[in-house]
């Protein structure tokens, strides 16, 4: 039997005092690396050990990022990005889970488009660009359609992957049931699958920001991955770093933003 | 008046895969009726599942034909609840399937969860239930359609042993007490003397009726059937008939 709180023993209280310790420590060690190193950083700026004009630093990069607020500049930035970015994840997902449930309703047809899908996987998508440019115009809608196609493809491959492992056994009882096919999408592949296309959903937000920070490079006017460019161009290499770190930022809030809905939906599991 | 209920008429079925055919059943005959409890043991390998997928309309026969009444309900080896729906929700799943989902069908299907014990875990998920009342819930869900034939393919063999002479004797108590017709396909012989009124032995690959052995223990229950002193004996015969078919 299990004891509620006020019954745990001495020792008991002592292992989870132990797991507290640890985790802790966890945490001041990874904020520990993160301080160190922007000290490190700025020092050596400071010293004279690297060349600030170059490797920037610390203090250059949080001035860069005040200037770019100040002018009022940032977040019309950070919205271009986003706004590309979360374009290209919805459709890329919402088109790839589509693809991916008519590839499982047809064996016929999966069998027929594999050699495409393996081919369209391997190709290095950032090589569609030229012909984006042209076809969809020097803009937004090419950074879109880039930031969709890198997606697309891994999201098709692992959703699929994902709906062919619970078939089997969960639809031998559907049929024994007398479901029809519809009925095993719904009821069993797609809620089954929740977990996998979470897990899709998390490569995919990564791919997205690959696609549209690549466009960016190749096209655009506005957006973080242009400050990048246009200040490796002038050689504002504070705009550069600047500019990165706010994409770290960025990323990881989207990448915690899915792993979140990912613990909301899935109540179900242990 | 007992009715038949079941009849499979010189079934034969035959397998095809790219590196050949093979025969799985051989005009089979046998026939169930109404209210009866029918076991059907044989080697592994034998094809005795096949009979249910058969009888379920899973499959097609290549010849031969098979009369059966009304739709059966299937319960397979595991329980396969689905792990993001409630109990409730797993219990309502045929239902909800066949379209006849409604107050009546509802409450009838909570009303065996509540005889067998279960309805305190109605908002429960699955994995908060033990492997036996997890059977016990996939039997109800089988139940919940009212099938007036069961179809129980080795039911309890992914449950240890303590476990399995429990809830066999449970299942048995639930199917009689709703007074449905079973067939049971086992590879223990334990098992099926201790449950049924009839025992078909079929014989290797491809399978054809081997003998047929009435049970006669009466209304005891399966674990009282097992300490009955002609137990022993009906274990005998069964067992000397499938041994010299078994493939060590």
């Amino acid at each position: 039997m299990r004891k509620s709180n006020p019954a745990y023993s001495a020792e008991h209280l002592a292992f989870l005092q132990g797991i507290r310790r640890k985790a802790r420590f966890v945490t001041a060690m990874r904020y520990l690396i993160l301080v160190a190193f922007l000290l490190l950083w700025e020092l050596a700026a400071n010293l004279g050990w690297i060349d600030p004009f170059i490797a920037s630093s610390p203090g250059r990069l949080a001035a860069a990022i005040l200037r770019l607020y100040s002018s009022g500049d940032l977040f019309m930035h950070i919205g271009i990005t986003l706004f590309e970015t979360i374009v290209g994840f919805v459709l890329g997902t919402a088109i790839g889970t589509l693809i991916a449930i008519l590839l499982w309703w047809s064996a016929t047809l999966n069998h027929i488009l594999d050699p495409y899908l393996v081919v369209l996987n391997a190709l290095p998508k950032v090589a569609l660009g030229p012909i984006l440019i042209v076809w969809f115009g020097a803009g937004m809608r090419s950074i879109i359609v880039m930031a969709l196609l890198i997606s697309l493809i891994v999201t098709v491959m692992s959703v699929l992957a994902g709906f062919n492992e619970i078939t089997g056994e969960k639809q031998q009882l559907m049929r024994t049931l007398g479901a029809n096919k519809f009925q095993i999408l719904t009821m069993i592949v797609l809620p089954a699958s929740v977990p996998t296309i979470m897990n899709a959903l998390k490569i995919s937000v990564g791919m997205s920001w690959v696609g549209v920070i690549m466009g960016e490079y190749l096209v655009s006017k506005a957006g973080l991955g242009y400050l990048i460019v246009y200040g490796s161009q002038v050689f504002k290499l504070d705009l550069v770093m600047a500019s990165i770190v706010i994409l770290c930022v960025l990323a990881a809030m989207m990448y915690y933003g899915v792993a979140y809905l990912e613990r909301k939906i899935a109540v179900w599991r242990r | 008046m007992a009715k038949t209920i079941v009849e499979i008429n010189d079934v034969s079925l035959t397998y095809h895969e790219t590196n050949g055919e093979t025969q799985a059943i051989d005009h089979l005959r046998f026939s169930v009726e109404r209210g009866e409890f029918v076991s059907i043991v044989g080697p592994s390998g034998c094809g005795k599942t096949s009979i249910l997928s058969l009888l379920a309309g899973l499959l097609q026969p290549s010849a031969g034909n098979i009369y059966i009444e009304g739709r059966p309900g299937y319960m397979l080896q595991r329980d396969h609840l689905l792990d993001w729906r409630t109990i409730e929700g797993n219990i309502l799943l045929g239902l909800q399937v066949k379209g006849l989902l409604n107050e009546r069908t509802r409450a009838y299907a909570l009303s065996l969860l509540k005889t067998y014990g279960l309805y305190d875990f109605l908002h429960s998920y699955p994995h908060q239930l033990s492997g036996g009342m997890r059977q016990k819930v996939a039997l109800i869900r089988t139940l919940a359609c009212s099938p007036e034939l069961l179809l129980l393919d080795e039911p309890f063999s992914a449950l240890d042993y303590q476990t399995r002479l429990t809830v066999a004797d449970e299942i048995y108590g639930i199917l009689r007490r709703e007074g449905k017709t079973a067939i049971l396909v086992t590879h223990d012989i334990a098992e099926a003397i201790s449950m049924s009124d009839r025992v078909l032995v079929f014989t290797g690959r491809p399978a054809r009726l081997k003998s047929e052995h009435r049970i006669a223990l009466g209304d005891r229950t399966p674990l009282k059937r097992r300490n009955a002193p002609e137990f022993k004996e009906y274990f005998d015969t069964i067992w000397k008939e499938l041994d010299c078919y078994a493939q060590i």
